[in-house]
């Protein structure tokens, strides 16, 4: 089974993963241009997105920035 | 007004803004603009899976205001370095807002782990601008550590109590030799006047201008409380006593004639 946790939620996909980190967030319709993430705690700087193969069992953080003081 | 050095970037304003709790982005935005502010505080937080229209960066120019993203929400230096790394990556810059806040309550920063976190992001090459208590002697660390400025609260986050830490503040602002950014708590203009007038170098104001009836106008009140503040501070202040002193001269009184 193919299962990725992002931001600390399991996801199961029923066909296969995302070949890359910028599918995955394609798939998600998340704006890649407003996002960082982390792959099993590494930071994937935005121009590795699309380099960045994923497997399932990996735990992905995707953040942005939000309004704070 | 004198501009303001922190690391070696110039600015020409003593007023930080905070992002935080404005009632929508356009209003932000006019506010960031009415406040003359070069300096704007963000958060990174997960995005929501389930609702990704929350981008609001897209409303900040950032080719006129320096994005300064803090650590809030880190409980510790590890969880602060982390995120200070991803906002770096987020950015593109290394400037970071360090706050290390374990206590939900008040907010305020735990001194042994800010310390310990601007350390270890000093050495990875941050510009580090540290959140802290008023504690004279914390700040002077934090300076020996290599910060680029300390900030010093001055009544706890949102609380809008003004300068409840003068005297700290006073000695903190004393002996600093990088500028004391007086942060947290400044409801009013009077208070952010206050804070520049005993010689802070700026002050950040998020809350009282965000929750404000009409936080534009209120960030222009901001913005001319500030430049007056450090005016009055530039211009020496007349000394205070107990007794009277006339203003009008003690001699020719009509009685004399």
């Amino acid at each position: 089974m193919n299962v990725l946790k992002i931001n600390g939620t399991e996801k199961t996909f029923d066909s296969e993963l995302p070949d890359t980190l910028a599918a995955l967030l394609e798939q998600l319709s998340v704006n890649a241009e407003t996002v960082v993430a982390e792959v099993d705690g590494r930071i994937i700087e935005r121009s590795g997105f699309d380099k960045t193969e994923l497997h399932s069992g990996q735990a992905i953080e995707l953040v942005r920035f939000v309004p704070g003081g | 007004m004198d501009s303001l050095k922190i690391a070696d970037r110039i600015f020409n304003s003593r007023l930080l803004v905070g992002t935080g709790k404005f009632a929508s982005c356009r209003i932000m935005a006019e506010a960031l603009e009415a406040s003359g502010t070069e300096i704007v505080t963000v958060a990174l937080r997960r995005v929501d899976i389930e609702n990704k229209d929350d981008d609001m960066l897209s409303a900040i120019d950032r080719e006129r205001y320096l994005l300064l993203p803090n650590t809030s929400g880190a409980r510790t230096a590890d969880e602060a370095v982390r995120l200070s790394k991803l906002a770096r990556a987020a950015t593109g810059i290394n400037w970071v807002k360090l706050e290390v806040t374990p206590d939900p309550n008040y907010l305020l920063p735990d001194p042994v782990e800010t310390l310990k976190a601007a350390e270890i992001l000093i050495k990875d090459g941050f510009v580090v601008l540290p959140y802290i208590n008023a504690d004279p002697i914390l700040a002077r660390k934090l300076e020996d550590a290599g910060t680029a400025t300390v900030m010093p609260l001055a009544s706890p986050i949102g609380s809008n109590q003004g300068l409840k830490t003068r005297e700290a503040l006073e000695i903190i602002i004393e002996q600093a030799n990088v500028p004391v950014v007086v942060d947290a708590g400044l409801g009013l203009p009077s208070h952010a006047a206050d804070a520049m007038e005993i010689g802070a170098d700026a002050v950040l104001v998020n809350t009282a201008i965000a929750t404000a009836d009409d936080p534009v106008e209120m960030a222009r009140s901001f913005k001319l409380a500030v430049q007056a503040g450090r005016m009055a501070y530039n211009s020496g202040p007349a000394a205070a006593g107990k007794k009277a002193s006339a203003s009008s001269p003690l001699t020719g009184f009509l009685t004399d004639l």
